[in-house]
């Protein structure tokens, strides 16, 4: 009898100290923003025709330092409405478990803003190389957030996976103007955060949403 | 069954309404007032109530800040707070051990 108390004890006991890590805060808008943001800054860059690695770098390195003022935003001020710290211990995980990748891929960004190349190729191969950073960098975040973060950080990495073999074996849509990068970039990245924000939309329990 | 680990059990942490407190600071340098209690499900007044009782035994420690125009009320273990819920874990560790079946 009290050996089942006992076990249930630490069951639950186990239960909240694995809750207590977890990342709680309402990722809908943030994606949702983000997405649009994304799909908007793709359409005007293929607009501006930014096709040589140092525009293209130096336009989408400002594009994710907008993207990430406006998720700071976003989610200090759900913060400050619950009363609650905004550089919180979950808050501190997700941000150690992203910032490997997301320096890899500043660095990588500077490395083709250096070499000036106009060749689509080249500069898509920038694309599949931040969209596998960015799934990383999803993927280990997804350890302290819902379960379902992880699968969209794996999206990314499929999605790398499947531009690195069209630029291997399918030159026909590289040169297509749906290869151009903008596009790319606009409706893997931007068009991803925005279903995400969409599913998340319908499916957050709104008791986390603070 | 030798029934003296359960005797042993710190009272003041083991209380269906106090246990879930410490195991959620357990796993966290410090949470604040609404998250326990939005992640607890418990009333404002009887979130406090067992705050107070662990605060009194030495367990819990309680800061308030005013980061903006209202205060944010945090939580944390004290070490004295992670020695007894050490403490606890094992004892619950060593009630489960005792029944299971010796080779």
């Amino acid at each position: 009898m009290q050996t089942d108390w006992a076990s249930e004890n630490l069951q639950v006991i186990r239960t909240l100290m694995e809750r207590s890590a977890v990342y709680r805060r309402a990722l809908a808008p943030v994606m949702g923003l983000v997405g649009a943001t994304g799909i908007a800054a793709g359409a005007l860059g293929a607009a501006l025709k930014l096709e040589s690695s140092p525009p293209f770098a130096a336009y989408w390195a400002a594009v994710a330092l907008v993207c990430l003022t406006e998720a700071f935003l976003l989610i200090r001020r759900q913060a400050v409405k619950a009363l609650e710290p905004f550089w919180s211990p979950p808050t501190r995980r997700v941000a150690q478990a992203v910032a490997p990748a997301f320096c890899m891929g500043l660095v990588t960004g500077i490395l083709f803003f250096i070499v000036d190349t106009d060749d689509r190729e080249e500069v898509l191969s920038l694309v599949i190389i931040w969209m596998a950073l960015y799934g990383l960098a999803m993927h280990a975040a997804g350890f302290f957030m819902p379960r379902g973060f992880r699968l969209f950080g794996w999206g990314f990495i499929l999605c790398a996976v499947a531009g690195l073999a069209c630029l291997i074996y399918a030159q026909a849509a590289v040169e297509s103007p749906m290869g151009n990068p903008n596009i790319v970039m606009g409706v893997l990245f931007g068009g991803g955060h925005a279903a995400y924000g969409l599913y998340l939309y319908f499916t957050e329990k709104r008791g986390n949403v603070v | 069954m030798n029934t003296k680990p359960f005797l042993q059990l710190d009272r003041v942490i083991h209380e269906k309404g106090r246990l879930p407190i410490v195991s959620l600071l357990a796993a966290s340098p410090e949470l604040s007032f609404t998250e326990l209690r939005d992640t607890l499900k418990m009333t404002d007044g009887n979130l406090s109530q067992h705050i107070k009782t662990l605060q009194e035994a030495g367990f819990v420690s309680v800061t308030k800040t005013y980061p903006g125009t209202r205060p944010l009320t945090t939580c944390a273990l004290t070490p004295a707070g992670r020695k007894a819920f050490a403490a606890y874990i094992d004892l619950l560790e060593e009630i489960v051990r005792q029944a299971r079946p010796r080779r």
